[in-house]
């Protein structure tokens, strides 16, 4: 909000300039977040916090300058004597909805010419940002600003029996706003009622037909106390936001309202030559004692760390008018007053001494900090997929947890439904996604298009699966990558290799061995509808649960992009299920390894996983391992046939083979292999 | 005699020059002076035929030159040998102003690099890292911090809900509520995470993330928050890093402030950065409130505690000066490449 200091300046008549004041009253927790001294009197833009809507007004912002300053505030206004009839002999009014209005009052100025304002007025309002509108609106928007008290002015005549009831709409009712927008009510909306009508949404917006216009004689002032949740219901439903609800939605001071009418009426009378009625229509039902609260001195130490001096706490208490008094060794009492809607308990009193004698005066200190807090066992997989990606040349990207609506569909398998947004900001944003693939897809096509065609993305984040909504879904842990380009780094001594199902799988497996160590993972032909059928995988652990899965992106969504892309994803939250157990250390043999060759010819499609089977049911004179050394597809070989050499390993532990044992072992494994339909032992 | 060994010297300087250092002609050279049948063990097999007075000056003659004669093969054989290798070594130069291999480089986000920081940081002092869910419901993102529905610090606006009723968390303040209802105090914890607000500006994604801590125990005062502050502040930015606390307001704390650090860019003279204050909002803290203890079942008479927040992309943004904000989302791999992993 805009202030200005001159303004300030009459109601509390202190020396410092603007810049010392900004300073101040930043200190104070009124921040200052400019000053601008385009015209002779310096304007300081004021944020205001939510809590302290009594600094919404000239009035109340320089309460706070005093307070800072030590400088005398200004009295209220003097009453206006007014003329007869009064007001309570012009209209009457009736609280209906004393639980959302607890005070409505009112007051009648007549004779009321309305025309331009002076200059004064024009440039004040200026200064605080409002446009002039006429001597009558501008006088309501100068009590708006000065008391922070919110006045609605209703072109009395333009009331049908002289009456205002303060009730609930009633079913089926409409108001025409002055804004002209004709508007239908809800039963929970408060509004002033004439007696034909609604007249007015209560604290938020006038109505129409009772709007003060060029031919207004005479004015009727409203003052009122709204339920500061009924208006912000109001006017969070209706879409309407004003000065007004702005300060009756924070909560105004329930005391105001008779200060309000009296700088009012002064200011029609001055502004636009009317004449105020005597006396005022107040209905307040149930009258507010003030709050009395008490604070504990040790309760300062307590949260501050530090006492000041009991005089300096009466001193601050009573700079912002809390009226402190002296109990007992250690406990004070204040009486809080009505504008101060932010304290109700005893830490806001620690605030408030904190506040006057400055933030700065609390010491430094770590000795208040416990000790003997558990710490959790280190169980992070996300950092260390993080760490593995990152050290085998992937990038890590950050994907929005929106997607858009089925964009990842065919991405996820066996997934409960996608659950929307209500108030998505754009229809892309507008799902939880149920994989992270979408979204890195997206980033490796921005790539595409800006020209790189090496791109190695990796996102480690969360996905959302909604079991049983509206209870909380469950957020697994998931590591994502998009390869596209090279599958190796480039270099002038070799072509470059084009990324294959291998690659990516090692990617997979080297995640993770990393993330969760000695586990054995099983890989097997499939995955999600968005990838290719016949080259992708995915990954299941013991129990068949899938843990990855990777492969080529489906050649119909491949067309979209300018490069080949291949994608992987792993359920980092299944893996840390598992127990990590510490590795249990071998005793490494100490002789010499030695190796055979089997090269087999067999048909294409028999896989690998076939004959490592049926090698690995020969029951071996050492522990054995078994190595693809080379693969080959072409002549001499049939278009359907391939050949495999397979390199098996002994590592004896004991004692040196003989060569008649390795011979007969190798037989061996030729009679099992050669068993395997369509594999014979190459002979050339 | 003696003239037949002045020939045998004056034949192998020849031939040895001949020879011109080429392995296999040195060779054979030695082999024709000084094999089993070589000219100058002939020789000294005939010196039986000479008298005793001879033997001596002659036997002393012979092995003078078969000494010089091995002394000198010896040389050559080291010097042919040393300028075969000089050849082959020639032979075998590379370029080695050509390109090296590279090995790929991969990087983590600028973001994780500054909350793995922030992280260590925080573990070194003792606080324990918590997690908690990104989808909330209204008690734990709003209630029990001492937002009710109709408080006006709670701005719906700014909440994504979802249909089934639940909501994106606005803040990582929820952990907090999670650990305290879970546990009783000493707490001492940070709280980093993705949080979700209903914005898109140049200042604002509607992602990004947040690091909270909080501290809860039979004495902790504002005092201690301060000191904390200053600690990480100063191991993060500097040890001549300042800081101040203003009030400021957050339903959730009482006494409540905002902090600020002095600028590094200007050392407090005043800058764009700081808007020529001299000091960098970095966040919101305060004492935690009575309701929030309440609402969590911690007695607030036994138990004081501080909490504060940060947001980590901003803190990212000032430590690498990136400027805007959209890049931190659009993942290209020529901005990624500069923070390797």
């Amino acid at each position: 909000m805009l202030f200005s200091l001159a303004w300030l300046r009459e109601l509390s008549p202190f020396e410092a300039n603007a810049r010392e004041v900004a300073r101040r009253l930043t200190a104070r927790g009124l921040t200052v977040e400019s000053v601008s001294e385009a015209t002779g009197d310096p304007v300081l833009d004021v944020d205001v916090p939510a809590n302290r809507p009594d600094c919404l007004g000239h009035r109340g912002l320089a309460r706070e300058v005093a307070a800072a300053f030590g400088a005398p505030l200004a009295a209220l206004p003097t009453t206006v004597l007014g003329a007869r009839p009064e007001s309570a002999e012009a209209i009457r009014v009736e609280i209906d909805a004393p639980d959302l209005c607890a005070r409505y009052t009112a007051r009648i100025v007549r004779g009321v010419r309305v025309g331009p304002s002076p200059a004064w007025v024009v440039s004040r309002l200026a200064a605080c940002g409002v446009r002039s509108i006429s001597n009558v609106v501008d006088a309501s928007n100068l009590v708006l600003l000065e008391i922070g008290q919110p006045v609605h002015f209703f072109d009395a005549a333009r009331l049908t029996g002289r009456a205002l009831r303060v009730r609930r709409a009633l079913p089926g009712e409409s108001l025409r706003t002055l804004d002209g927008v004709v508007r239908a009510l809800g039963p929970e909306m408060l509004v002033i009622a004439d007696g034909d009508r609604a007249a007015a949404l209560a604290g938020i917006l006038g109505g129409f037909d009772s709007e003060i216009g060029p031919s207004t004689t005479e004015v009727l002032v409203e003052a009122a106390w709204f339920r500061p949740a009924s208006v912000r219901a109001t006017s969070r439903i209706l879409g309407v936001r004003t000065e007004a609800s702005h300060r009756f939605e924070r909560g105004t001071d329930i005391e105001a309202p008779i200060a309000a009418q009296q700088l009012a009426a002064r200011l029609l009378e001055e502004l636009a030559s009317g004449e105020a009625a005597a006396g005022t229509v107040d209905v307040y039902p149930a009258p507010r004692p003030p709050l009395q609260l008490s604070l504990r001195l040790d309760r300062i130490e307590r949260l501050l760390g530090y006492t000041p001096p009991p005089d300096r706490v009466l001193a601050a208490l009573s700079a912002v008018h809390l009226a402190p008094r002296a109990i007992d060794v250690g406990r004070i009492e204040v009486t809080v007053p009505s504008w101060r809607v932010d304290l109700g308990r005893e830490p806001d009193l620690v605030e408030e001494v904190a506040r006057h004698e400055g933030y700065d005066a609390i010491p430094v200190s770590l000795d208040g900090l416990p000790c003997g807090v558990p710490h959790p066992p280190d169980d992070d997989p996300e950092g260390r997929a993080r760490a593995i990606l990152a050290s085998i040349g992937f990038q890590e990207a950050f994907g929005y947890a929106m997607i858009g609506e089925g964009e990842d569909d065919e991405f996820v398998r066996d997934a409960p439904k996608a659950e929307r947004l209500v108030n998505p900001i754009a229809d892309p944003l507008a799902y939880l996604r149920r994989s992270l693939l979408p979204s890195l897809l997206r980033s490796v096509d921005t790539n595409h298009r800006r020209g790189a065609r090496d791109v190695r993305l990796f996102e480690v984040g969360r996905v959302f699966w909604f079991e049983r909504p509206p209870s909380l879904p469950t957020e697994r842990r998931c590591a994502a990558i998009a390869w596209s380009g090279a599958a190796r780094p480039q270099h002038w001594s070799e072509p470059p290799v084009e990324i294959e199902f291998p690659d990516v799988a090692g990617v997979v497996e080297r995640v993770l061995s990393g993330v969760w160590p000695g586990q054995a993972t099983t890989r097997r032909l499939g995955g999600p509808a968005a990838l290719h059928p016949g080259r992708s995988a995915y990954w299941t652990v013991a129990d068949g649960t899938v843990v990855a899965r990777a492969g080529a992106l489906h050649p119909t969504r491949q067309r979209a992009f300018e490069h080949p892309i291949w994608l992987a994803e792993i359920d980092l939250d299944t893996l840390a299920a598992f127990p990590a157990t510490a590795v249990r250390s071998t005793v490494v043999p100490r002789l010499s390894p030695v190796s055979r060759d089997l090269s087999l010819r067999m048909p294409r499609d028999r896989s690998f996983e076939g004959i490592a089977r049926a090698l690995r049911s020969v029951p071996a004179p050492a522990p054995a391992r078994f190595e693809v050394l080379d693969r080959y597809e072409g002549p001499p070989l049939a278009a359907d046939e391939l050949s495999l050499t397979v390199r098996v390993h002994l590592a004896p532990d004991e004692r040196t083979l003989v060569d008649a044992e390795i011979e007969a072992y190798r037989s061996e494994l030729v009679v099992v292999i050669e068993r395997v339909e369509g594999v014979r032992l190459r002979t050339e | 005699m003696t003239d037949e060994l002045e020939r045998i010297e004056a034949d192998f300087v020849r031939d040895l020059a001949t020879a011109g250092g080429d392995p296999a002609r040195v060779e054979a050279l030695r082999v024709r002076l000084l094999g089993r049948k070589g000219e100058l063990s002939v020789v000294l097999r005939r010196l039986a035929e000479r008298s005793a007075a001879e033997r001596p000056a002659v036997g002393r003659a012979i092995n003078d030159l078969k000494a010089r004669i091995e002394r000198e093969l010896a040389a050559a054989a080291v010097a042919a040998r040393s300028a075969g290798e000089t050849v082959r070594l020639d032979r075998e130069r590379v370029d080695v102003t050509l390109p090296a291999r590279p090995f790929w480089v991969g990087s983590l986000h600028p973001v994780t690099h500054t909350r793995l920081e922030l992280e260590r940081i925080f573990r070194d002092m003792g606080f324990t890292v918590e997690t908690g869910p990104e989808v909330e419901d209204e008690f734990h993102n709003f209630e029990a911090l001492n937002l009710p529905a109709e408080h006006p610090a709670r701005d719906e606006s700014d909440t994504f809900y979802l249909e089934c009723g639940l909501l994106l968390r606005t803040h990582t303040s929820p952990v907090q509520v999670r650990m305290m209802r879970r546990r009783a105090p000493p707490i001492r914890m940070v709280c980093p995470g993705r949080v979700y607000r209903r914005d898109l500006d140049a200042t604002h994604l509607p992602m990004f993330h947040q690091l909270e801590a909080l501290v809860v125990g039979p004495r902790v005062t504002m005092a201690d928050l301060k000191g904390t502050l200053e600690n990480v502040w100063q191991r993060f930015f500097g040890a001549d890093v300042r800081m101040r606390l203003r009030p400021g307001y957050f339903p959730f704390v009482e006494p409540g402030c905002e902090y600020d650090i002095s600028c590094g860019v200007c050392r407090g003279t005043g800058c764009r950065v700081c808007k020529s204050s001299g000091w960098i909002e970095i966040g919101g803290a305060g004492m935690v409130h009575p309701a929030v203890f309440e609402a969590v079942g911690i007695d607030p008479e036994r138990c004081t505690g501080f909490a504060f927040g940060l947001g980590i992309d901003r803190i990212a943004m000032m430590r690498h000066g990136i400027d805007d904000l959209r890049v931190l989302m659009e993942n290209d791999v020529r901005f990624l490449a500069q923070f390797p992993g």
